[in-house]
């Protein structure tokens, strides 16, 4: 077979692992979830029945050609993200199509997702949506910050924006990890993710119980189902980028489930132990702690170099 | 050939002639007048142009035969035929403009007028010190009856103080004249400097009540109250006469002087000179009064001349060039303005704004101000030029930085004054009334100004008649006005693609100028095919336009510093008069022009030092500049900042891209600000990065604090066009950031947002211009929904957000690649990470700006409104296609950029044949980038066409709000203070500190004028003291 169509029907069958992954982790997160608030919670096929139910629905509504090519922007950039970053450390097949750009190019993909969703929700002319995004991109704004001072201080320690090539070297035991060998930039990092998941504390984006507000508020049926489908890949494919950038990465699925599924946990766990801030409270939250310890990492990079 | 001692009999015949010629004979007289200035200019003018052939020889004139000491002589040289020409010229010209005027007053008007002229020229051609006191005494004296002729108390008032004072002076000229005839033997003035009369100490006296004399004559600052009042109440046809004709007779008298005391006198002419030209200014910036404003002007612009004449054993062989240059530019200038002030009849400049009735005169009012300022093509431009290039390299710097200071509080008054009659609200029904008489002088002097300019070409080296070529095409569109706009814009196109055509041969194989090229010529004309859009005439945008890109191009293919200088100053003047075109801009054209004159004379000191170190004026002077190395690199970066808007010099950008034309905000937001970012290439390039080290890393703060500033202010704008237009500050930011790195990744960055910026903005400006006219309104949240009636226009800004915000797979992305490994690799983390930081306040407000005004509610009162029309749209795509070419090959684009920046810098970007990028650091294939996301696009898209069915299309309320229905687009449209919460957190970054500190500097300003203008008490009395007194501190500081 040509190479390749080989490539693409490998990359393919990562991405249904993928997605399947993130259902089931999605919906395992949402019974610890219960289990702490003293609730039995869903049952683990969840997802999978909400997906069949919305592709079901007879009704799709739409409010204009945006609307209607926003949910393919969002899971374009969800799929993109997967694209860019190796799967497995070392492994040709599962090395995606990361040949085509790093690190730099995987942060700014991230807009790509969220430019197109704000754009076909805010076609609704929906209130919700706009004040949503809008807080939406003050927050990312803000967690940018600390994720850039994480990058770029192990861009210095590596000397690298490779993914292929930070990963090798922290291959050869868990204390070569960045966690140990860069401890102040996984903190920056990690503290970045918290606001890059979304989950409360810093969760006003979505305010995902009260009041439905955010962007996919207006979306429905099949629409709904592509939103869904992107976030169970970009909550695995964040969790990979993390886990690629300070955990070592993973040598074989078992590995890169598991270590997705602690990453992931991280931030499920502080949002359900902490209330959530307001928009002005988490900028100045991410331009303060993690913003410090970020610079501190970059200058201690920069001296060790 | 007419001897001038005619010039005499003529005028003394004709005064006393015109006294017996009763009323009735008034018209016969009056014409007798005029023939007889006009017989004096022609006796003047004949021998000047025999010098002129070089026919004759210095003349020098004996009176009853006998020769000096024991007889009075009068010389007519090279110099006194010039002096006696613009005397007379002036004169007739006054004659023929106060026409009517002293007909009406009566003969002895005339007698008096003709006799005041006849005088100036005896005070040129005398050689003799007592003949010299008569006719002075004789023209004050003539002066004071021409003042007094006008019958209100004012004039009275100003006639008797000028008499008082005049009277105090020529009382001490006499006294210097008997010492000097003691101790000389002789009255002859070149007996006196062959005596050396200066070197023993009375003699010093002698010769310092003279000169002392002769400065007080000129009116010197301070001691020049009654001076003040004769501008202030004399008839304005009677101030040119003063300002031009006497000032000359007065500037000539002190040069031939001058030398009776030898060397030591020319550095206090220096310093008088300088006290008058800084503190004249200075105090004129709080002057409201027209006429006393130009009397201020006059004494300032005489101040400098009184400088230059005691620079004269400085500047050596330049000095008659410098000198007459400054000296022919004040006369002609002044003389026009105040003619004018005739015309107008206003005594407050607010009030000039009746100026704009008339086309001819509001042009030849702009010519004078531009003149008097020293802005190209005028005498004063060259003269100033050389005056500075001549004074820095002579080791005189602090003379140079007073003249400049001088001529900036110059330009204080003169730019407020010129946006008051631009721009003020016409008050009266009233139309002007021109007389013929009063018309033309103004119209001569105006186009000898011009000539003036052309003419001083071969005195300046680096100066070439090639630029002169545009501006003829220039005054060409000036005068077919008349036609309508869409036949002035095929012709503004036509020669602008003529012009590029003619010197793309100069920029070719200098991949540098050929990017800038592009970007200043192609997107030249793609901007002014926008105007094809407007109706009407536009009555003078067309030659002030193409001035401006005139100006760009002179800037790209000059060799020479004065090149690139001139075409500075031609693009600044352009493009400060396509901003004033805005219906608010009045005040931020006024700020962008003082930022901008301000800006090129730190750029022409800079010049200045480099040309002291090579002496050459070749641009190749500015590598390696030896003398003060810091300070001139660190000048002319300052100086190309105030036009790259960079943090702290930027207060000027929002209001004046936000409030200007449509079409005019992209040529000065995308095109324009890259004039900045050239001549900071340039300079950097040529600085190198050894020597610029501290400066450089400076810079670097600088870029990304500005970058951050200006997208964060950006954020929190509700005008459409202010947002575009801080956009612009935070993306020059970036560039300046990237080039100040100075390796090659830094600079491929740098070239990258400088193309990216030109395509987008260009494509932002255009299409949000034209929406902000459909819709009446530059609010976003006055917009909103708009998508469905401007799709194209909707897809335009789309792409150019996407460009702006860098998101991959567009070409902004190749930008912030090149950024990360730029920055890693040179080790500016921190700085850095700012940028990045606004980087990603740029994406919001990108949102901001497509969502307000395409997605969210449509108004009721957009209902009807239509699609942008194609002459916004072509043009926008035209750029669309640039991005689209540049994202999908960027290698195409970048790599020659990168092997021609590897002759600057060690190589660090490699490039394979398939379009992958690879630093030590990182990779990206851009290409492949592309294709991996449009294919993914695709897939995603049919995919969800599969899984839904058909769509019912919903109306614009129908969405789930509250459990309510709204209904009114105003109350559900989200943009007012979009961003609440990150202007809570962190809206302090952008308190508007910098424009306080700006006020308070004009402010200051303004005070220390103010409190030195309350020496004016108007007082007669008090006027004769500050002579008194001038004359003892002067007395001290020389010889005490």
């Amino acid at each position: 077979m040509d190479y390749s169509i080989q490539k693409f029907l490998w990359t393919l069958l990562g991405l249904f692992i993928v997605l399947n992954w993130g259902f089931l982790m999605g919906s395992t997160m949402r019974r610890i979830g219960a289990r702490l608030a003293g609730r039995v919670g869903v049952p683990i096929y969840q997802p999978w029945i909400d997906m069949i139910k919305m592709i079901s629905l007879r009704t799709y509504l739409s409010h204009g050609v945006l609307y209607y090519i926003g949910p393919v922007f969002r899971l374009v950039g969800g799929i993109g993200m997967f694209l860019f970053m190796p799967v497995l450390v070392g492994s040709e097949i599962w090395s995606n199509y990361s040949f085509s750009g790093d690190l730099i190019l995987l942060l700014y993909f991230q807009s790509f997702g969220m430019l197109g969703m704000a754009l076909g929700a805010s076609e609704s002319g929906s209130p919700n949506a706009t004040i949503g995004i809008s807080r939406g991109l003050a927050q990312f704004a803000a967690v940018e910050v600390p994720m850039t001072l994480a990058v770029i201080a192990i861009a210095i320690q590596h000397h690298t924006f490779s993914f292929s090539e930070i990963l090798d070297a922290q291959q050869g035991g868990f204390m070569n990890w960045t966690l140990f060998t860069n401890p102040l930039a996984s903190i920056a990092g990690m503290l970045a993710m918290l606001g890059a998941m979304s989950h409360s504390p810093f969760n006003l984006v979505k305010a995902p119980n009260e009041i439905p507000i955010g962007p996919p508020t207006e979306y429905h049926s099949s629409f709904l189902s592509v939103l869904r489908t992107n976030s169970a890949i970009i909550h695995v494919v964040e969790a990979a980028l993390f886990m690629n950038l300070f955990f070592g990465g993973a040598d074989t699925w078992f590995m890169y489930i598991i270590k997705t599924f602690f990453v992931y946990f991280i931030s499920v766990f502080i949002g359900m132990v902490f209330p959530r801030f307001k928009i002005e409270d988490s900028v100045r939250w991410f331009l303060k702690w993690p913003t410090v310890i970020g610079i501190i990492a970059v200058l201690v990079a920069a001296y060790w170099k | 050939m007419v001897g001038p001692i005619y010039i005499i009999a003529i005028a003394l015949g004709l005064a006393f002639f015109l006294g017996f010629f009763g009323k009735s004979l008034k018209d016969v007289s009056a014409f007798l007048m005029l023939a007889g200035l006009a017989f004096m200019t022609f006796i003047s003018g004949q021998w000047l142009l025999a010098f002129f052939n070089g026919s004759v020889t210095t003349q020098e004139i004996f009176t009853a035969g006998f020769r000096p000491p024991y007889s009075i002589n009068l010389r007519m040289g090279y110099e006194e035929a010039v002096m006696t020409t613009m005397i007379n010229v002036i004169g007739f010209l006054g004659g023929v403009y106060m026409f009517k005027r002293l007909k009406e007053v009566g003969n002895s008007a005339m007698s008096v007028f003709i006799v005041l002229i006849m005088s100036l020229n005896v005070i040129v051609m005398t050689r003799d010190l007592f003949n010299l006191f008569v006719f002075v005494e004789i023209g004050s004296i003539a002066t004071a009856g021409m003042i007094i002729l006008e019958k209100n108390s004012k004039s009275l008032q100003a006639g008797l103080k000028y008499l008082m004072a005049t009277g105090v002076i020529s009382g001490l000229l006499l006294i210097g004249i008997i010492f000097a005839y003691y101790f000389a033997g002789s009255l002859n003035i070149d007996g006196i400097i062959t005596a050396h009369v200066g070197v023993t100490k009375a003699g010093a006296v002698a010769v310092f009540l003279i000169i002392a004399v002769l400065v007080l004559e000129l009116k010197p600052f301070p001691a020049n109250g009654w001076g003040l009042d004769v501008y202030q109440s004399a008839k304005p046809g009677f101030g040119a006469i003063v300002s031009a004709a006497t000032a000359t007779a007065g500037l000539y008298v002190l040069y031939k002087v001058l030398p009776m005391g030898g060397e030591t006198w020319y550095p206090y002419i220096v310093l008088i000179g300088l006290i008058t030209f800084v503190g004249s200014n200075l105090v004129g910036t709080r002057q409201k009064d027209a006429n006393r404003l130009l009397g201020y002007s006059s004494i300032g612009q005489i101040g400098l001349v009184m400088t230059v004449i005691g620079l004269q054993p400085i500047l050596g062989s330049k000095f008659s060039f410098i000198a007459f240059a400054l000296l022919l530019n004040h006369y002609l200038a002044k003389a026009g303005l105040f003619w004018l002030s005739g015309i107008i009849k206003k005594e407050k400049i607010s009030d000039w704004y009746v100026l704009r009735k008339n086309k001819a005169l509001l042009i030849l009012f702009v010519i004078f101000i531009f003149a008097l300022i020293g802005f190209p093509p005028f005498p004063s431009f060259f003269g100033k030029y050389e005056l500075i290039m001549s004074l820095v390299s002579t080791e005189n710097i602090w003379i140079a930085v007073l003249i400049l200071l001088g001529s900036f509080a110059e330009g204080i008054y003169m730019f407020k004054w010129l946006g008051d009659v631009l721009k003020d609200e016409d008050q009266t029904e009233e139309s002007l009334n021109i007389s013929w008489n009063k018309f033309i002088p103004i119209v001569i002097v105006g186009v000898s100004l011009l000539a003036a300019g052309f003419y001083s070409t071969p005195y300046v080296e680096g100066a070439h008649y090639f630029y002169f070529i545009p501006l003829g095409f220039i005054v060409f569109m000036g005068l077919i006005d008349f036609l309508p706009a869409y036949v002035k814009n095929t012709l503004s196109i036509a020669g602008m693609t003529y012009y590029s055509y003619i010197i793309y041969p100069l920029v070719e194989g200098d991949l540098m100028r050929t990017i800038f090229f592009v970007i200043f010529m192609i997107g030249g004309i793609l901007t002014l095919i926008v105007g094809y859009n407007k109706k009407g005439k536009r009555e003078g945008f067309y030659p002030v336009a193409l001035m401006m890109y005139a100006g760009l191009a002179t800037i790209l293919t000059s060799d020479s510093m004065f090149g690139f200088f001139f075409g500075w100053e031609l693009m600044t003047a352009g493009s400060y008069f396509l901003i004033i075109r805005g219906k608010r801009s009045k005040p931020h054209a006024y700020s962008y022009m003082l930022f901008s004159v301000a800006g090129a004379y730190l750029i022409l000191l800079g010049f200045a030092f480099a040309y002291t170190s090579a002496g050459t004026q070749d641009l190749i002077a500015l590598k390696d500049i030896a003398v003060y190395t810091t300070l001139a690199y660190t000048l002319l970066a300052v100086g190309f900042m105030t036009k790259t808007a960079s943090l702290g010099l930027h207060i000027w950008l929002p209001g004046a891209h936000g409030e200007a034309e449509s079409d005019v905000s992209p040529m000065v937001s995308a095109i324009l600000l890259k004039a900045g970012v050239f001549g900071l290439m340039l300079l950097f390039l040529y600085m190198g990065q050894q020597t610029g080290e501290t400066l450089l890393f400076v810079l670097g703060w600088v870029g990304a604090f500005t970058a951050l500033v200006g997208n964060l202010a950006a954020v929190f704008q509700e005008d459409a066009k202010r947002l575009l237009a801080y956009s612009s500050i935070g993306q020059l930011g970036y560039i300046l950031f990237a080039i100040a790195m100075m390796t090659q990744l830094g600079w491929l960055a740098g070239f990258t947002y400088v193309i990216n910026h030109f395509l987008f903005k260009a494509i932002l400006f255009i299409v949000v211009g034209g929406i902000v006219v459909r819709t009446g309104t530059h609010n976003l949240y006055q917009m909103g929904g708009l998508l469905k009636k401007m799709p194209f226009s909707f897809v335009a800004v789309l792409i150019g957000i996407i460009t702006l915000a860098g998101i991959p797979p567009l070409s902004g992305f190749a930008g912030k690649w090149l950024f990360y490994n730029a920055v890693v690799l040179k080790g500016w983390y921190i700085q850095g990470v700012i940028v990045f930081f606004a980087g990603s306040i740029a994406f919001m407000y990108a949102f901001k700006l497509i969502h307000s005004i395409f997605l969210g509610q449509l108004k009721d009162n957009h209902r009807n409104i239509k699609e942008l029309s194609p002459a916004i749209l072509i043009p926008a795509y035209i750029l669309i296609g640039g991005i689209i070419y540049f994202s999908a090959y960027p290698q195409n684009v970048l790599e020659p950029i990168g092997n021609m920046l590897s002759a600057y810098f060690p190589a660090t970007v490699d490039w394979s044949g398939d379009g992958l990028a690879t630093t030590v650091l990182s990779y990206w294939n851009g290409n492949a980038v592309l294709i991996i996301i449009v294919t993914t696009f695709i897939l995603v898209l049919a995919y969800l066409k599969l899984i839904t069915g058909k769509t019912t299309k919903l109306e614009q309320f129908n969405i789930a709000y509250s459990a309510e229905r709204p209904f009114r687009p105003e109350t559900t449209h989200v943009s007012y203070n979009m961003f609440a919460g990150l202007n809570k957190a962190i809206g302090f970054l952008i308190a508007p500190g910098i424009t306080r500190f700006w006020k308070n500097i004009s402010d200051m300003v303004l005070d220390l004028a103010g409190f030195i203008r309350r020496l004016y008490s108007g007082n007669g009395q008090v006027y004769a003291v500050h002579i008194i007194i001038y004359i003892v501190i002067f007395y001290f500081i020389s010889l005490g």
